[in-house]
């Protein structure tokens, strides 16, 4: 016992306090600026919640986010990995190159994304080599939050790829030559040994990327701020204007358990999904 | 083994309670316990050129003259509201805060800044006469809090190169709104539908859009509140005159402003579309002319008094921007307000504002050497009357965050001015009901 105390206390104090605490604030009136403590209101904060259609639509921004990130995401990683799974010359090289943006940082990759995007930004600048019209990638607000998912996408390739090449290097050989055997097309290897031996993979790469992309902070701070008018506001980026520029932290934490109960929502329903098909 | 583990359970969950209780429980501590210790300031914002000034010259000026000894400490502009709470929060907050004034009503409404009217008036009459139109800006509730150190005022920037080639007389810039738009279509050029010079430029990102937006409300006779402060004015014609001004730059055949959401403002000065020739007129931060008309030399840049509209005075964003509070819990309020006055004086408040690039807080700055070499930037001081600033009330910050998605809305022509100012005087209304 008294080995596991220190990594204990650490989880106690650094990690469930704090959660704790954010749960107890939820459900209390605080501004860090005022002199009292954290006042209890019950669930007047969830309760407002319901009422406000700004954190309604920030809920909306954040499912569309995940939902349009996550395909692409693991669908083309997973090409990707199936790629890097045969040898050629070179494949080291790619396999790095691919990985490269996963380990910049979230905030200095959308720094190089908010020029990309910019009038005189390399986008746009192909487009006018086609004779297309420049687009306002981040000022328009059809285009705002699918141009921050299509940065995503690029950032999350690198790791989705390397972990399902992981899990593509555990399915064994031998059931390929079985299948092989047996008459299977490569699709049909696709289907009957490498989706069920990814499946373990695949489950860990949904749930992560769903954690990840529902918590989306970073990407929008530096690119749009939320805007235009909001339709990048995603829930992350509301409990950081409620609490750090409006600072009602009471009703910032609420917000953090329902993106909390929201991230569960959608993480159950993934790992169902894969589990359902294993049944 | 069992029963060990049951108090070890027993530890950790005293632990939590014991955390989650005291985290729960009446006043944070408060103040600077560092009585005696070196005085602590901390300044928004990282301008090499003030931080060089300031750690090079004004303290060890100050900590010679005082024997204070002073610790500076430089905040992003981003990061000040979140680490000063957090400071107030647990007892670190410095002694002198350095802080925009918008950000002082809910300071002084919670009660943590010092009042600091007892001491500006051992000022002497001379110095609060030269600092007026400055400390008038940071009085809340006929309170002093804030002592400016710096003024800023919005006006118009434009190329007497552009007004020449269009035809336009650079000596005689407009004098109205009305005027400046008929310049600015004069002054546009168009390729294929598309603005590849816009005619007059404005601040249209989230934050200055509600800054672009005062300057043309104020100058239509109009104000974001009702005199007594409880309700916002956003419905009255002249607001509605002022928005469907802006949007009319942004919409329509004859749109002279193509630059609507993209996020200029920031950019280096070289970058600015006034100096690269994007833009012919822009509205920006009138003390920034010298660093314009350094970076483009050949555009030939000049400032335009701030413009009136037909029957109604001439009003633009400004007033006192930047200054210094005093921690209401600082040990040290003497040393903090020395320190502030040695700020003040003419010759540090001169310097300082040279090195931000920023108006001077006294008036008798007209006749520095700062501003009378440039002919421009005294155009500048001479017109600071016409500066008016945001409402210095509780509850402004969130306010201006949905006035700025409803002004949005409109420019983008998503909403129509008027049910779009409509929507913003119904929100500011409820922060207002929320904030008293």
């Amino acid at each position: 016992m008294l080995f596991v105390l220190p990594a204990a206390l650490y989880v106690v104090i650094f990690q469930l306090g704090p959660v704790l605490y954010g749960l107890v604030l939820s459900f209390s009136e605080y501004s860090p600026i005022k002199r009292s403590g954290p006042e209890f209101i019950g669930l007047d904060n969830y309760r407002a919640l319901l009422d406000d259609p700004e954190f309604g639509r920030a809920l909306l921004v954040t499912g569309r986010y995940v939902l349009q990130v996550l395909p692409f995401t693991v669908v083309i990683a997973l090409v990707l990995a199936m790629l890097c799974n045969r040898s050629f010359r070179g494949v080291g090289f790619f396999r790095t190159a691919m990985y490269v943006p996963h380990i910049v940082s979230l905030t200095a990759v959308s720094m190089i994304w908010l020029w990309i995007y910019s009038d005189n930004g390399v986008v746009n600048e192909l487009l006018g080599l086609f004779g297309l019209p420049e687009q306002r990638w981040l000022a328009d607000e059809d285009a705002a939050l699918n141009a921050a998912s299509a940065m995503r996408v690029w950032k999350a390739l690198g790791s989705n790829m390397v972990l399902l090449l992981a899990g593509l290097q555990t399915v064994p050989r031998d059931l390929y030559e079985a299948a092989r055997v047996d008459g299977a097309n490569a699709w049909r290897q696709f289907l009957a040994v490498t989706l069920p031996g990814l499946r373990p993979m695949l489950t860990y790469v949904l749930a992560m990327d769903i954690i990840y992309l529902a918590q989306g902070f970073s990407e929008i701070f530096v690119l749009t701020q939320g805007g235009p008018y909001g339709s990048t506001t995603t829930v992350n980026y509301l409990i950081y204007t409620e609490a750090f520029q409006y600072n009602q932290m009471g009703s910032a934490s609420a917000m953090a358990f329902v993106l909390f109960a929201f991230i569960a929502g959608l993480s159950v329903i993934a790992i169902r999904f894969s589990q359902g098909r294993k049944a | 083994m069992r029963r060990a583990q049951r108090s070890m359970s027993a530890a950790l969950a005293g632990c939590l309670t014991a955390m989650a209780l005291s985290a729960c429980g009446g006043e944070p501590p408060s103040g600077t316990e560092t009585a005696g210790g070196p005085l602590t300031v901390w300044f928004p914002g990282n301008a090499e050129a003030e931080m060089k000034l300031v750690n090079e010259t004004i303290v060890p000026a100050f900590e010679k003259a005082s024997g204070t000894d002073v610790e500076i400490t430089y905040v992003d502009w981003e990061e000040m509201s979140p680490k000063l709470n957090a400071a107030f929060a647990a007892g670190t907050a410095p002694d002198v805060i350095g802080h925009g004034v918008a950000a002082t009503a809910d300071l002084a409404a919670n009660d943590r800044v010092e009042d600091l009217t007892p001491y500006v008036a051992k000022l002497p009459a001379s110095d609060r006469e030269d600092l007026k139109s400055a400390l008038d800006g940071g009085v809340v509730g006929g309170k002093q809090y804030i002592a400016p150190l710096i003024m800023t005022l919005r006006m118009l920037v434009y190329s007497g190169a552009d007004f020449k080639e269009a035809g336009l007389d650079p000596d005689a810039p407009p004098k109205t709104w009305a005027e400046v738009r008929a310049a600015a279509e004069k002054l546009t050029k168009r390729e294929g539908g598309m603005i590849t010079r816009a005619g007059l430029i404005m601040p249209s990102n989230p934050i200055s859009i509600q800054q672009s937006y005062a300057t043309l409300l104020w100058s239509h006779g109009g104000d974001f509140l009702t005199p007594d402060g409880k309700k916002s004015a956003l419905t009255s014609p002249e607001a509605v005159a002022a928005l469907e001004y802006l949007t009319g730059l942004y919409q329509g055949a004859q749109a002279v402003d193509n630059t609507l959401g993209t996020e200029w403002g920031g950019s280096p000065h070289a970058q600015q579309p006034i100096v690269t020739g994007e833009a012919s007129m822009q509205l920006s931060s009138s003390g920034d002319i010298k660093k314009y008309q350094d970076a483009g030399p050949d555009r030939d840049l000049r400032l335009i008094p701030p413009p009136a509209v037909e029957g109604h005075e001439a009003r633009s964003f400004g007033g006192a921007a930047n200054g210094l509070m005093i921690n209401k819990d600082s040990v040290q309020k003497d040393q903090a307000w020395a320190f502030i006055t040695h700020m003040l004086q003419p010759e540090t408040s001169v310097a300082y504002a040279e090195a931000l690039g920023v108006l001077p807080a006294r008036a008798s700055a007209v006749d520095s050497a700062y501003v009378s070499k440039n002919p421009e930037l005294k155009k500048a001081v001479e017109s600071l009357p016409a500066a008016k600033g945001n409402p210095n009330v509780v509850g402004w910050v969130q306010m201006r965050h949905a006035m700025g998605q409803s002004l949005e809305r409109a420019l983008h022509g998503k909403t129509p001015p008027a049910e779009a100012l409509k929507q913003a005087a119904a929100e500011m209304d409820k922060i207002i009901a929320s904030s008293s």
